[in-house]
């Protein structure tokens, strides 16, 4: 028996602002959130922009402890978590905790307190046997990605099945699904569910230097971020955490909560083909698109927007092109298609979770946020990117649509509660 | 800065540490026409010797070296590059 | 579809790559005889830090099972994963080259650390010589999802890939999370968990943790249900399983090793090991729900054994307010006292003993434990033959999160 899957809170720490009503303003605006790094010294790389949070951790209610301890993307899931569980109206206190699961996705998890402990301990790279004695103590915190779902579980309350998800670029839609399956089949009625990456370090920055696959627009920041623009040339590294409540839909209906959308399905597979590459086809995402249309027993042309991986690297935008009109048929052409990478940049396991939360906006504002920076039509990219402008719709269907490092091809339906077919 | 010619020798080297690939320098140098993808060397491993070569050498390689297609493409650009020094 | 049964999954093959045996064979015979392996550390760089013992992987030539191309682009983790699926996919006679319906085979692994050691030299080139020295492999090399990104590929596999990253328990919730894969539709998942925690960085990254032994003496570091627990020892490698459809196994003429039958998660902080009594008795009843199983039917039990007094109290508390009188009878083991516990890996290692030890009909002993202090039947010193039909695993994390997975065997359940 599948239960129907609720969304009923919204939490975003983004680029631009934090919480969901910055983070809409500066979608619906259309400005771009990326600039040179600030977080270090970027001198000597390739690529040295992002997308930064401002982000002040003791502004946003974190503990001083937490302020000065707890690893930068913890910080934000619990910001995003909190804002989360306070627009869903949930009790969490009066809830059977057993009953409240906690999905997070991370793909680099403590790489950036790793990095820095390991400058310390290694006398700043120059020895192999390193010198456990110049080490934080709490260092084993960010060993594991699991601290995240722990932290964020533990300060909520819930006491039913907590994971970390770690699916490289698609670890935040996948967090969003396997939080769906986990209430949709029974082992929870409401889950904290969404994805957190502060990878703004050196050593995250270098390793995509190292495969040219960020944009070395240093000059012109603003506008480096460009998807499915001919001239595009690598995505922008961004940062940030969205968290989503999902619940239950008679648990929410039975509490008299705000119903933003449902889950209509989600659906992950492998392309099996490079740990980086991507194939002209889209094959694969286009079966992770069909495999959730299916689950919501929805006909393509009933999709409204999708939300494009859209990093902006030559190869990901005429694949998820592809993928998309392999799913969509003519109907392609007439969906808007846009990549919120142009305004936040990629913040890798968490993108696909604040993309997540782009879409449940969308939604409830019956607006498509744009592709900024669009100006160059690519021919091999020939569908609606919804150019550098916000456009009002109705929105009734929306897909969430991501690939990852590993060949990850996911996708995540969402519905309007009055939408559903079945 | 070196203005020594990569020889097949070498680049075999490479291949074989960068990409994990074997094969010996003279199946190389008679194959020089056969695309690196046919030898099993992907973009990453090209990456690899192209960051190997340019550290090794101190010189930047063009922009676009790792998209060379075949061994002989590969080894002319590289060349050309460490022999005028660029 | 709907008016079909539901489908079950079942184990149809076992990889094992672990300190005391490079095969399932050679494990589960070091298992049963109780050998314990744990040693003192000998990688390159770790002779100065304060953790002296752990559970190596030995002679292990990833070269005779990976590819070079795969080789020079993973970390050791991976090696281990992508051995440990090879050993599975071969045991389980679906060979390595892509499946004939590509989507029908998935890729679920945990991973508590990942690449390490791989990390630990990019960002020594990064930090000692500069950015230009990072190579193009470390930004697939180092993160959680390179094993199973790595196995997808090198096999073909592009069913429904994912990793959990759920702590040590994360082994378990993978294991399910395949079960369950399987039961909406996929023929089979490949799925297990290695780590590879012992390299300088990653080892001070440990150092912190306060359930870790610092015993230097390799036979009393890690010694749970006793009165001289001083913590756990870590290990790297660990297991993976083919985790199939009951009935696709069946047509291919498969022999079904065991059933997944049930699984439960649940979640009581970090190192409050006390309140894992409530966590974990309510995973076991979760799991024996979802198996329909009785607590009488459980025949023996794979404990975690972490090693610290309040959790051994607690693991031992929570078996008899799960399993009620039940508790004091059944055969309880913790074979992983003889190799440490590798993290996501441990409990992966510890089904696939379950599976091994069912068709054996032999409970394996717990090495280097004799002296037990609490209420429970732990099998000691030398196997005891039983005839097994039902197995409880459970796990715990370091983080909080508490897992029990109920396992069948084969033969039982034939329908």
């Amino acid at each position: 028996m599948n239960r129907r899957v609720a969304v009923t809170g919204i939490g975003v720490v983004a680029p631009g602002g934090t919480g969901t009503a910055a983070f809409w303003n500066l979608l619906s605006e259309g400005r771009t959130a990326t600039r040179g790094i600030t977080l270090f010294d970027p001198a000597g790389l390739r690529s040295r922009i992002a997308a930064e949070c401002d982000f002040d951790p003791l502004a946003h209610g974190l503990d001083p402890e937490l302020s000065l301890h707890a690893d930068r993307y913890i910080q934000f899931a619990a910001v995003a978590a909190g804002e989360a569980v306070r627009d869903s109206g949930l009790d969490t206190a009066a809830e059977d905790p057993w009953r409240v699961g906690v999905s997070l996705g991370s793909a680099v998890g403590g790489t950036t307190r790793l990095e820095h402990d390991y400058v310390l301990v290694s006398a700043g790279g120059q020895r192999w046997d390193v010198d456990h004695r110049a080490a934080d103590p709490k260092l084993h915190l960010a060993f594991s990605p699991s601290t995240l779902a722990s932290f964020v579980a533990e300060r909520f309350g819930a006491r039913g099945p907590v994971q970390t998800v770690s699916t490289g670029c698609t670890s935040g839609l996948d967090a969003v699904g396997y939080a769906f399956h986990t209430i949709q089949e029974g082992r929870a009625d409401v889950c904290i569910a969404g994805a957190s990456d502060s990878p703004i370090s050196p050593i995250t920055m270098a390793c995509f230097d190292a495969i040219k696959a960020t944009s070395p627009d240093n000059d012109d920041p603003e506008h480096a971020s460009k998807p499915f623009d001919d001239r595009r040339n690598g995505f922008v590294m961004g940062e940030g955490a969205a968290v989503l409540v999902l619940e239950e839909y008679e648990h929410a209906r039975a509490r008299g909560a705000h119903v933003y959308c449902e889950i209509g399905g989600y659906a992950t597979f492998g392309n099996a083909y490079h740990m980086t590459g991507l194939t002209g086809e889209g094959l694969e995402m286009s079966r992770a698109i069909d495999s959730t249309l299916d689950q919501a027993r929805l006909d393509p042309t009933r999709i409204d927007y999708v939300n494009a991986h859209g990093s902006g690297t030559r190869q990901n935008d005429r694949h998820e092109t592809a993928a998309v009109k392999r799913s969509l048929g003519a109907h392609a052409y007439d969906t808007p298609m846009s990549s919120i990478k142009s305004m936040v940049g990629h913040s890798l396991g968490a993108i696909g979770a604040i993309e997540v939360a782009a879409c449940v906006l969308a939604l409830q504002h019956q607006v498509v946020p744009p592709t900024a920076n669009y100006e160059v039509p690519d021919p091999e990219c020939d569908l609606d990117y919804v150019p550098r402008t916000a456009r009002p719709r109705k929105l009734r269907n929306v897909l969430s649509v991501g690939s990852g490092f590993g060949g990850f091809q996911s996708a995540v339906l969402l519905t309007e509660p009055a939408g559903r077919t079945r | 800065m070196s203005i020594t010619e990569l020889t097949f020798e070498e680049l075999a080297a490479l291949v074989k540490q960068s990409a994990g690939v074997t094969v010996a320098p003279e199946d190389l140098r008679n194959a020089s026409d056969v695309p690196f993808s046919a030898l099993g060397v992907d973009s990453l491993g090209l990456l690899g010797i192209v960051g190997e070569l340019e550290n090794r050498h101190g010189v930047a390689l063009p922009p676009d070296a790792e998209r060379s297609k075949t061994p002989a493409d590969f080894l002319g650009l590289v060349n050309s590059t460490l022999t005028t020094g660029v | 579809m709907s008016t079909e049964q539901p489908k079950r999954a079942v184990v149809t093959g076992v990889g094992v790559i672990a300190p005391n045996g490079l095969s399932a064979d050679t494990y589960w015979k070091s298992v049963q005889e109780g050998i314990g392996v744990l040693d003192r550390i000998t990688r390159e760089g770790c002779e100065h830090l304060p953790l002296k013992v752990a559970g190596e992987v030995r002679s292990f030539d990833a070269s005779t099972l990976i590819e070079d191309r795969f080789l020079v682009q993973t970390d050791r983790f991976s090696h281990y994963a992508m051995a440990a699926a090879s050993l599975a996919l071969d045991d389980a006679g679906l060979g390595r080259d892509a499946p004939e319906d590509p989507f029908s085979v998935g890729v679920v692994t945990a991973a508590g650390s990942g690449g390490g050691e791989f990390g630990q030299r990019e960002l020594q080139k990064l930090w000692g010589q500069g950015s230009k020295f990072v190579g193009p492999y470390q930004s697939i090399a180092w993160f959680y999802a390179a094993s199973t990104g790595q196995i997808s590929i090198r096999s073909g596999f592009k069913g429904p890939c994912g990793v959990v990253a759920s702590d040590e328990a994360g082994g378990l919730d993978a294991l399910a999370h395949a079960a369950r894969a399987v039961r909406r539709g996929t023929g089979a998942v490949v799925v297990g968990a290695a780590e590879a925690p012992l390299a300088p960085y990653s080892m001070v990254c440990q150092l912190g943790y306060p359930e870790l032994s610092t015993v230097e003496e390799p036979d009393r570091a890690y010694r749970p249900f006793t009165a001289g627990a001083s913590g756990f020892v870590p290990a790297e490698g660990g297991a993976v399983l083919v985790v199939e459809d009951e009935d696709r196994a069946r047509d291919r003429g498969t022999a079904v090793r065991a059933v997944v039958a049930g699984h439960g998660a649940t979640f009581t902080g970090a190192s409050r090991w006390a309140e894992s009594r409530e966590g974990l008795a309510r995973a076991i009843r979760v799991a024996l729900d979802e198996a329909g199983c009785a607590p009488e039917e459980i025949d023996v039990v794979f404990a975690d054994a972490l090693g610290v007094p309040e959790a051994d109290r607690a693991e031992a508390l929570a078996l008899a307010d799960a399993l009620g009188a039940h508790a004091a009878r059944v055969p309880v083991t913790a074979p992983k006292t003889g190799i440490g516990r590798a993290y996501c890996g441990a409990p992966v290692l510890d089904v696939a003993a379950a599976v091994l030890a069912m068709e054996h009909g032999l409970v394996p002993p717990t090495p280097n434990v004799f002296d037990v202090c609490h209420d429970i039947d732990l099998v000691v010193s030398r196997a005891r033959p039983a005839d097994l039909r039902t197995a409880l695993v459970l796990s715990r994390g370091l983080m909080g999160s508490n897992a029990a997975l109920v396992v069948r065997r084969g033969d039982e359940t034939a329908r």
